[in-house]
């Protein structure tokens, strides 16, 4: 068996453009899930009443669906409805996302109703406002001790990325099985290419773990 | 706009044979992936430091990289290097597999760990040798701690399945992609894709939520 | 008194040979020196307890009794031989010594009848039938035998050690090795314990208990060896350690601990 990186090598200004899509696209979704994540998790923990039980379906649902499921939904069958076209990256950010802030959500949630409730009761006593006590006390300490799974998180963010290549997003799977299909080298393509994502999610995860351990103590009450 | 909803009678049959597939694709997997995670856990605790090395590379590599990169790898490139051709179904499975023993073998390896070192000494006081210690008194404790951590990876396991749609396995999401294609009815085969997927994976996940309230370790 | 800081008086060694043999034993933790060349002996039959401040090295002399520890230098000898360094071979002098544990340590997916089979059973091959037999026998003994399919978490934490000793029997043990036995339980059920290994001591078990209950040491210990630093800084009968203690460190540890002569 003889291997030839010849077809990877003379095709690299094409598979770095699809790298680069796959990082654009995992960062955006990380963004969006972050803060849309974060925002249900709030108001399902500190919101109004009638509100919670509705995230809580809501949030479940999506966990209960594959993200291919959710992707393939967003590109194909909304814009039926909605009467409009979504390119597909956009179809793929906004379901990628959908996924993620679903994830990002129990991440929080799990985060802010581990903090003891006397932390609250010790801010309000302070004369804090409730807001105040959430900004100030309970989000930062929460922060710090939901890292592990964020981290987690964010590994799942990329590797589902992928997912993006069954919508012909070119990301760097999409571009690697067409090159692989142009030159019959799967073998060295498919090969670097789970070297090139183990490079990616492999430091990200352990990256988030190291700066855990740093800060662990700080989200200790 | 009109939707015919119509189709679904027609495909319902199909779908449902898609569904039959998906689950049954979940238990060959997690019942490949039970023995096969002790098997990756045992090599990442050997005192052999060759066979710990093995065993931490496999698990650090299959917990990294995307399933449906890998399932590619399965079909297209291991049929190259071991010269054998893999049907659909047996690729699926067989990525599915190598990526949730890895996982196992980690969960496994935390509830192991989790047991205190004064329960493996008191049994060896007993004269119990190392691999009964394991096996009667190490295995059965890790077990209760173990299953919600398996419950969650079988749901990850459930909804994963839909990826080795790219390589043709006859799933669920795969016999939906296809049907839209013949009958162009796409929001109506697609929803009612979404449908049946949230109904086998809603019962599960409030189910996983439940053993984690009845057997969840609060560290 | 100068005779009697001679040669103490070991009634129990007269024309016998010991059956645990410590010979200068190191161990090491790193750069930590845990035992610091030990030498001790026990003798069938005897209560030998070992005392001394927290951290003197008293519990790994005693893992190291059944090798639950290794030494890096020296040597324990059961009955004559070293302890073998073959895990194999270890197993076999271990299940001829029993082992109680601080922390108790129960099997929790076992009921306390369980708990006293798992020896014999695994070990030993013995029937289910005559290991419950025993088992229900040793229950008795203990004075727990109603309490036989109680789980451990059922139990009080001197019952719970109760049936650790219990199932530390079923091996039919030539020594029995007791590892601070009662310093995790609440002060209303450390008497229960104590009695337990009272009526063993009596019935000539050979002990070698590390404790911190003087008045047990005293009233039913044979011998009583002092530790401070992984050395042994003073031995003898627990008159002259209780009574009237040779050296310097043994009266500062006494009296640290409240002991009043």
């Amino acid at each position: 068996m003889e291997f030839d990186f010849g077809p990877v090598a003379s095709n690299w200004r094409y598979l770095a453009l699809g790298l680069g899509m796959t990082m654009s696209l995992s960062l955006l979704t990380a963004i969006a899930a972050t803060l849309f994540g974060t925002a249900l998790a709030l108001l399902r923990v500190y919101g109004p009443q009638p509100l919670k039980p509705a995230i809580a379906f809501y949030v479940d649902s999506i966990r209960a669906m594959p993200v291919l499921v959710v992707l393939v939904w967003t590109y194909f069958a909304f814009p039926l409805i909605a009467g409009l076209s979504l390119p597909p990256f956009w179809a793929a950010l906004v379901a990628l996302s959908l996924h993620a802030s679903a994830y990002m959500s129990e991440i929080a949630r799990a985060g802010i109703t581990s903090v003891r409730s006397g932390q609250m009761r010790a801010g309000l006593a302070l004369g804090m406002s409730r807001a105040a006590v959430i900004r100030r006390i309970i989000l930062p300490q929460a922060t710090v001790r939901i890292l592990p799974s964020y981290g987690s998180m964010l590994a799942i963010i990329v590797k589902d990325s992928a997912v993006a290549s069954v919508i012909a997003v070119p990301e760097y799977l999409y571009r690697s099985t067409t090159i692989s299909a142009q030159t019959y080298r799967p073998i060295e393509v498919f090969t670097v290419a789970i070297v090139l994502y183990f490079l990616i999610i492999f430091p990200l995860t352990r990256g988030v773990d190291l700066i855990y351990r740093r800060v662990a103590k700080l989200g200790r009450s | 706009m009109t939707f015919d909803w119509s189709v679904l009678w027609a495909s319902l049959p199909a779908l449902l044979d898609g569904a039959r597939t998906t689950v049954l694709l979940t238990v060959l997997t997690m019942a490949v992936s039970i023995p096969g995670g002790i098997l990756i856990m045992l090599l990442r605790v050997a005192p052999n430091r060759t066979l710990n090395a093995i065993g931490t590379v496999y698990v650090e590599v299959a917990r990294n990289i995307p399933l449906i990169l890998l399932a590619f790898w399965v079909y297209y490139v291991l049929p190259l290097l071991l010269d054998l051709r893999l049907p659909p179904f047996w690729a699926g499975l067989l990525s599915l597999s190598l990526i949730i023993s890895a996982y196992n073998a980690e969960t496994f390896r935390a509830g192991v760990n989790s047991i205190r070192r004064g329960q493996s000494d008191a049994a060896l006081a007993l004269g119990m040798s190392r691999a009964q210690v394991m096996r009667k008194i190490i295995l059965p404790q890790a077990g209760r701690r173990v299953l919600p951590i398996l419950a969650n990876t079988w749901v990850s396991l459930f909804k994963d399945t839909s990826l080795v749609s790219v390589i043709g396995v006859h799933e669920l999401a795969f016999t939906a992609l296809q049907i839209r294609t013949t009958t162009f009815r796409v929001l109506e085969i697609l929803t009612a894709m979404a449908v049946i997927y949230w109904a086998m994976g809603y019962p599960q996940a409030k189910l996983v939520d439940w053993l984690h309230r009845k057997y969840g370790v609060v560290e | 008194m100068s005779e009697a800081q001679a040669t103490p008086i070991r009634p129990k060694s007269e024309g016998r040979e010991p059956i645990v043999v410590y010979d200068r034993v190191v161990k090491r933790f790193g750069s930590f020196t845990a035992l610091n060349g030990v030498v001790a002996q026990v003798f069938p039959g005897e209560v030998v307890c070992l005392i001394g401040p927290s951290g003197s090295g008293k519990s790994t002399l005693l893992r190291c009794t059944n090798k639950l520890e290794t030494i890096d230098e020296g040597a324990v000898i059961f009955d004559g031989m070293p302890l073998p360094a073959e895990e194999s071979l270890a197993r076999v002098v271990r299940r001829r010594m029993g082992m109680v544990f601080q922390s108790f340590e129960l099997f929790p997916h076992m009921t306390a009848i369980g708990n006293v089979m798992s020896g014999p059973m695994t070990v030993l091959g013995t029937s289910a039938g005559q290991a419950r037999e025993e088992g229900m026998a040793l229950l008795a003994k203990v004075g727990l035998e109603h309490k036989a399919e109680s789980y451990p978490g059922e139990l009080s934490g001197g019952q719970q050690q109760r049936v650790a000793i219990a199932r530390a029997l079923a091996m039919k043990p030539e020594v029995m090795l007791f590892d601070e036995p009662t310093s995790a339980l609440d002060p209303e059920t450390v008497g229960e314990v104590l009695a337990v290994m009272r009526k063993l001591a009596e019935e000539g078990m050979t002990m070698v208990v590390v404790t911190h209950e003087m008045s047990f040491a005293n009233r039913v210990g044979d011998w009583v060896i002092v530790f401070d630093h992984g050395r042994v800084v003073e031995e003898g009968p627990p008159g002259q350690i209780f009574g009237n203690p040779i050296e310097k460190r043994t009266q500062d540890f006494l009296s640290h601990i409240g002991w009043s002569m």
